[in-house]
């Protein structure tokens, strides 16, 4: 350890000499120790993100949806409507699977709401079940969400979306007032806290929830739905239940081998996937930069490499001289190049950490380490520096200490 | 039981005898060069510049070498020291034949066994004073515990143990020839092996840098110095003398 050290600290010393030269020669690895750290920070932290927002559209969350849903972009949109998925559905589903914790089966539509003399002509009004609010993870904030019992008397009460509320009532305290939706008088139970808009672009503030059935029955006169939210008990059940649930619709409503589905079960970590592919797209061209920046700094080095063996040919005699053996000449410049790539490495490693949490700060981002990224980055500047090296040090064991003295 | 303590007896004895042997040959000598030949390739022409060197040298001496350039001083050096290996003959160092052995074996012999004193310094100019000194220890095989102490102590043995953070150029010629003898003395060396060592140096100086070989010598080193210049010559207590390849003439002062 001792020869080491002293051995770096003539190294260091006699790259002083060539200060500029020997920083542009670490550059590449700079670089490239650089992105890797900035691209695997941001991965890490869009990962998280992605994680965070599934979980606050409800846990394990797979949406049947009625009729062909086509993804655009990052929304999804609805191409047609079908009209046959049912409570019966729902309930089947529900039979069918043993990786299911809970099902919400939910219908909507939208209708003029008014209250003493404001009038809202289009909100969304969605019937659904008591369970709604634990599946979707959308809670009530103030009052109370509907009961069994309310789904079960066709009750007219609604909760209404914080949006809405504000609309209608401003400061005032809705909760016991009755508003008109469409023609018929309902009574403000709750009101919902505020989700925003959710992944298919829909305002979820901007809409009201009433039992199922009153919205069945009262309201729209059908028998068919439009949603039914499922909840799946563990993550890793989520793909083999959306198979299952798609086979079991397939049955119930009589489709045949070939002919397209007449509903689609949406997974929204696929959906979030989607958008966040373009900033994927960044992490793959990041990571091939740092490889290629990689590839540079090894270049750099095995050039600055040849230049220090070249001006320390006396340096080698001498030490040749007094006892250093072929391989400790090796050792020797092999470990300083992978020094010189290392330190390059680290600086590139510090800055790039710098730059994820200036990054993750500026674009809202939870700031994430990856250790997978710090460790790379390690062993990439250490092998670049190894690989730089053994042409250089090769080259200096061929110095004999009879070429140099008496010259 | 008896014929086996027989038979280890018998091997313990031949072993002794083989020692013994060994030490009446060679205990005294440091150096012991039997018709030594080099031969260079140059070019598609052989040139012989050893032509059959017999030498010995006692432990204690003082050697000159002395020869005019192109007479095979420097070949003669070259392998005294090590670091080449003769075409045909036998050379034996400190009682370990030397002639054949690889190059990495040369290293270790000349780590443990010999120091340089060039006439050019060979200082790296970029490392301190103590770098300089301590380089050889890099290589020593042997784990030393204060190589810092013991670079000082050499470096007081030349007088320079307040220069030991200067670089080399902060120092004059003859400091630099004396950074030179402390590193040539770290690895405790059999063999000091100095060429020309004044050669870069004015004759006061170079007196300076006789005189601290020459105390060397008193407190039992064995030196050689190879040199052109009779005035250094002088200093050693014998001086061999070398014309076209062969020992001419050998005198002691």
């Amino acid at each position: 350890m001792r020869r080491v050290i002293l051995n770096l600290r003539i190294a260091v010393r006699s790259l002083y000499n060539f200060k500029l030269r020997t920083s542009l020669a670490v550059l590449g690895v700079f670089l490239g120790a650089f992105s890797l750290i900035v691209v695997s920070n941001l991965s890490e932290s869009l990962a998280k993100k992605t994680e965070v927002e599934v979980e606050t559209l409800g846990k394990n969350l797979l949406i049947v949806r009625s009729g062909i849903v086509r993804k655009v972009g990052t929304q999804t949109r609805l191409l047609s409507e079908a009209t046959n998925l049912t409570i019966a559905d729902a309930e089947a589903i529900m039979d069918r699977s043993p990786y299911i914790n809970e099902i919400t089966p939910a219908g909507n539509r939208p209708f003029p709401v008014r209250y003493g003399n404001i009038t809202l002509t289009s909100v969304l009004a969605v019937g659904t079940t008591p369970n709604f609010t634990e599946v979707r993870n959308f809670h009530v904030k103030e009052g109370s969400f509907f009961r069994d019992e309310d789904n079960k008397n066709l009750e007219r009460v609604v909760v209404l979306g914080s949006r809405v509320s504000e609309k209608l009532f401003g400061d005032k305290n809705p909760i016991g007032e009755y508003i008109y939706i469409y023609r018929v008088p309902c009574q403000v139970i709750g009101i919902m806290e505020s989700k925003g808009v959710d992944i298919s672009g829909v305002d979820q503030d901007n809409k009201l929830f009433m039992p199922l059935n009153t919205y069945l029955r009262r309201f729209v006169n059908k028998e068919f739905i439009n949603n039914i939210y499922v909840q799946v008990l563990r993550e890793e059940f989520i793909s083999n239940t959306k198979k299952a649930i798609e086979e079991l619709l397939r049955k119930r409503h009589k489709i045949k081998e070939g002919q397209k589905d007449d509903f689609t079960v949406i997974d929204l970590k696929d959906v979030m996937a989607l958008k966040t592919q373009a900033m994927s797209t960044i992490a793959v061209l990041g990571r091939i930069s740092s490889v290629v920046s990689f590839t540079i700094g090894g270049l750099g080095i095995l050039s600055i490499m040849i230049l220090i063996v070249n001006e320390r040919r006396v340096e080698i005699g001498i030490r040749r001289a007094v006892g250093s053996r072929k391989r400790d000449i090796i050792l020797q410049f092999l470990m300083e190049a992978s020094f010189i790539s290392l330190t390059g490495g680290m600086v590139g490693v510090v800055m790039g950490f710098i730059a994820s949490v200036i990054i993750s700060k500026l674009s809202e981002l939870p700031f994430t380490v990856s250790p997978m990224g710090f460790v790379i980055s390690f062993f990439a500047s250490v092998t670049v520096g190894i690989l730089a090296g053994i042409y250089p040090s090769k080259r200096a064991t061929t110095i004999q200490p009879v070429d140099i003295i008496r010259t | 039981m008896e014929v086996r303590s027989d038979e280890k007896k018998l091997k313990l004895q031949v072993k002794c005898e083989k020692i013994s042997e060994l030490r009446t040959q060679h205990s005294e000598l440091l150096c012991l060069m039997e018709n030594i030949k080099k031969t260079y390739r140059i070019g598609d022409e052989d040139v012989e510049a050893l032509k059959g060197i017999n030498l010995q040298i006692e432990r204690g001496e003082f050697v000159a070498i002395m020869g005019i350039s192109g007479s095979g001083k420097t070949t003669l050096m070259n392998l005294i020291g090590c670091l080449d290996v003769p075409t045909s003959g036998r050379y034996i160092l400190n009682g370990k034949e030397v002639s054949n052995l690889s190059d990495d074996e040369l290293s270790v012999v000349r780590n443990e066994l010999i120091g340089f004193v060039f006439q050019n310094f060979y200082l790296m100019p970029y490392a301190t004073v103590l770098e300089n000194v301590m380089l050889p220890t890099i290589y020593l095989d042997r784990t030393t515990n204060d190589v810092e102490d013991m670079a000082m102590e050499v470096l007081r043995m030349v007088g320079l143990e307040d220069r030991a953070k200067f670089k080399p150029k902060q120092l004059s010629g003859g400091q630099m020839q004396r950074v030179a003898i402390a590193r040539a003395l770290i690895n405790g060396p059999e063999l000091i092996l100095a060429d020309e060592p004044t050669g870069q140096l004015d004759s006061k100086t170079a007196k300076e840098i006789m005189d601290i070989l020459a105390k060397m010598n008193e407190s039992g080193r064995n030196i050689i110095v190879v040199t052109h210049d009779q005035n250094i010559a002088s200093y050693a207590k014998r001086v061999i003398r070398i014309s076209d390849g062969l020992i001419t003439d050998e005198s002691l002062n």
